[in-house]
């Protein structure tokens, strides 16, 4: 076990290294940066923020110079200043960081609450009404567009019902503590519904072809011989091997996650990390574009690593097994 | 089925020059009107018919997200098929690679170099294609893995074939298969992505017509009309739809007779 962990984390180093490479080479296909070419005026940066990249990125120094100091200085977890309010760039994610923690928690709480009954069901009949059905309607959320999702709730229940409000995180004259919760809870019902649906999708048709191949196998046969009930079998012995290769994906529900929240939070005004990206990128705010796009990749890679770990911990056919 | 949606979108693209002139013609006068007999998806916000709207975003949509779709495939089967051929020194790197580029959320790099390249059709393609090839590589170098240790491979390799004829002759007609099933997803992606892009101000330039396009304007006329948001979706939910179904059903037969 020591040594497949051991071995995970050597092999993150260079990816780790990678990562730092690819938002590096961001930074230098931005414009008024050496790497751009052909960018026409509106895009071009102000003479004033053009030079203040040159000072704070080392720009007329060396390739490999620029890289080494940048890298020194995220090292010491010094993200530099948003050109656009000359603010600490990890005041500003810390900021949003709690709006986004709690939209995409509550996603993926949901997420996963439905879709593991879901596929645990679906699968434990195959081609059954229930499978059908439900194959039928995952299909359709899986293919179903965030953004056009979003719309068409608005218009629903913001628009025409008027239950929900359109956008926002609270209403300005919510009235704080306990009353003000319920404010909160509509602000994020269609956000989380909207961040919720694709996930729910994916990890439900996982599940299920997990479940399904796993209810043929000797084990939950050898479990039903033993007198295991229909559903003891499903649960006890096919579920918890289904639930492998979603612990394996778990990690990368993580990018997932973020890419859908700069279009929902972009639709819903949510003032979270997918809206401080956009408006970043429209501003040209470098140094929180590199910040956020560093951030969020080493965050994927810890929580890929843990959940190779975890797989390893509880399959010892992973941690044997050459594996990498 | 599904092979008749993506064909029927197919000859709606075909047909759009027809519906090009009503698509541009700006009537002012008949603003954001609700779908009519004259304008059966009603008109948006500069009276433009928006079933021609609609139509003529097909051809555009449905070709970049094909030739997005082709050079992701492309950069994924050369990366992917590279490390799983080769294996060793060079798998582990290219597999670190591949780690890399899985760890980004997709949107930000797409953001990012769409925002940065000069707007153009060939700015998205090469965006799409760049930053969604990952997953197409872990694909290829499962497959190619797989099919190398089998028989037949290795029988070519012991009679002294040469490793590019491996490769082209014995490797690469297994590897077609999953490679046709990767491409109607990846297709189906593509095209999501596009509309992504396009809704978020950052996809195809002013003059083309795109599906996500349309849906930013009617995002931010919500309350006044809501046949903008429900017909250009539509179009672009079926059209996603009809090739995420036409891989499944090419995985269905592609697999049959093939399981473990």
């Amino acid at each position: 076990m020591i040594r497949y962990v051991a071995r995970r984390l050597l092999l993150a180093v260079p990816t780790l290294f990678g990562i730092a490479v690819i938002v590096f080479l961001l930074l230098h296909l931005a414009p008024g940066t050496p790497g751009a070419g052909g960018a026409d005026s509106v895009r071009r940066v102000s003479g004033k923020a053009a030079e203040e990249m040159r000072r704070l990125y080392g720009l007329d120094r060396p390739l490999p110079e620029q890289f080494a100091k940048w890298i020194g200085r995220v090292a010491r977890l010094d993200l530099g200043e948003s050109f656009v309010d000359h603010r600490p760039v990890g005041e500003r994610i810390r900021e949003a960081l709690p709006n986004t923690l709690a939209l995409n928690g509550l996603a993926l709480l949901f997420a996963l609450a439905f879709a593991i009954p879901l596929g645990v069901v679906a699968g434990g009949h195959p081609e059954g009404a229930f499978d059908r059905a439900s194959g039928a309607a995952l299909f359709a959320l899986y293919s179903l567009p965030t953004f056009w999702a979003a719309l068409l709730l608005q218009t629903l229940f913001c628009v025409q019902l008027r239950w929900l409000p359109l956008f926002g995180t609270a209403s300005d004259a919510a009235p704080a503590g306990l009353a003000g919760l319920g404010d909160r809870l509509a602000h994020l019902a269609l956000p989380v519904t909207c961040l919720t649906y694709g996930t729910l999708a994916f990890v439900a048709r996982l599940v299920r072809s997990g479940v399904a191949e796993a209810r043929s196998s000797d084990y939950v046969l050898a479990a039903r011989a033993r007198g295991a009930s229909r559903n003891g079998a499903l649960w006890r012995h096919a579920f918890p091997n289904a639930l492998l290769p979603v612990i394996t994906l778990a990690g990368l529900l993580l990018p997932a996650l973020l890419s859908g929240s700069v279009i929902v939070e972009r639709i819903f005004a949510w003032p979270g990390l997918g809206r401080l990206y956009f408006d970043s990128i429209l501003a040209r705010d470098y140094p929180v574009i590199l910040a956020l796009s560093l951030l969020s990749a080493v965050a994927t890679l810890a929580a890929t690593l843990a959940a190779d770990i975890a797989v390893a911990a509880v399959d010892p056919r992973v941690r044997d097994g050459a594996a990498g | 089925m599904a092979a008749a949606i993506v064909g029927l979108l197919w000859l709606v693209a075909a047909c759009s020059p027809l519906f090009a002139e009503r698509a541009r013609t700006i009537q002012l006068a008949e603003r954001l009107q609700a779908p009519s007999s004259a304008h059966p998806f009603g008109t948006d916000d500069l009276g433009r018919d928006l079933l021609a709207r609609v139509v003529t975003a097909t051809p555009i949509s449905l070709a970049i997200g094909l030739v997005a779709a082709a050079v992701s495939l492309g950069i994924g089967f050369a990366v992917g098929g590279t490390a799983g051929y080769f294996g060793g020194a060079v798998d582990l790197a290219l597999s670190r690679l591949i780690e890399v580029m899985l760890c980004f959320p997709v949107l930000f790099l797409l953001l990012a170099l769409a925002a940065f390249l000069p707007p153009s059709p060939l700015t998205v393609i090469a965006a799409i294609g760049l930053t969604t090839w990952a997953g197409d590589a872990r694909y290829a170098r499962a497959e190619i893995l797989r099919i190398r240790q089998l028989d037949y491979a290795r029988a070519a390799r012991a009679m002294g074939a040469s490793t590019p004829r491996i490769l082209v002759r014995h490797l690469l007609p297994n590897a077609l298969p999953p490679l046709i099933v990767s491409a109607a997803f990846g297709v189906g992606w593509a095209i999501l992505a596009e509309a992504s892009m396009s809704f978020l101000g950052v996809g195809l330039p002013a003059p083309a017509v795109s599906w996500g396009g349309i849906l930013s304007t009617a995002a931010s006329l919500i309350d006044e009309a809501w046949w903008l948001a429900l017909f250009p979706g539509l179009a672009l939910f079926l059209t996603v739809a009809a090739y995420n179904l036409l891989a499944e059903g090419l995985r269905a037969v592609t697999t049959e007779g093939r399981s473990a």
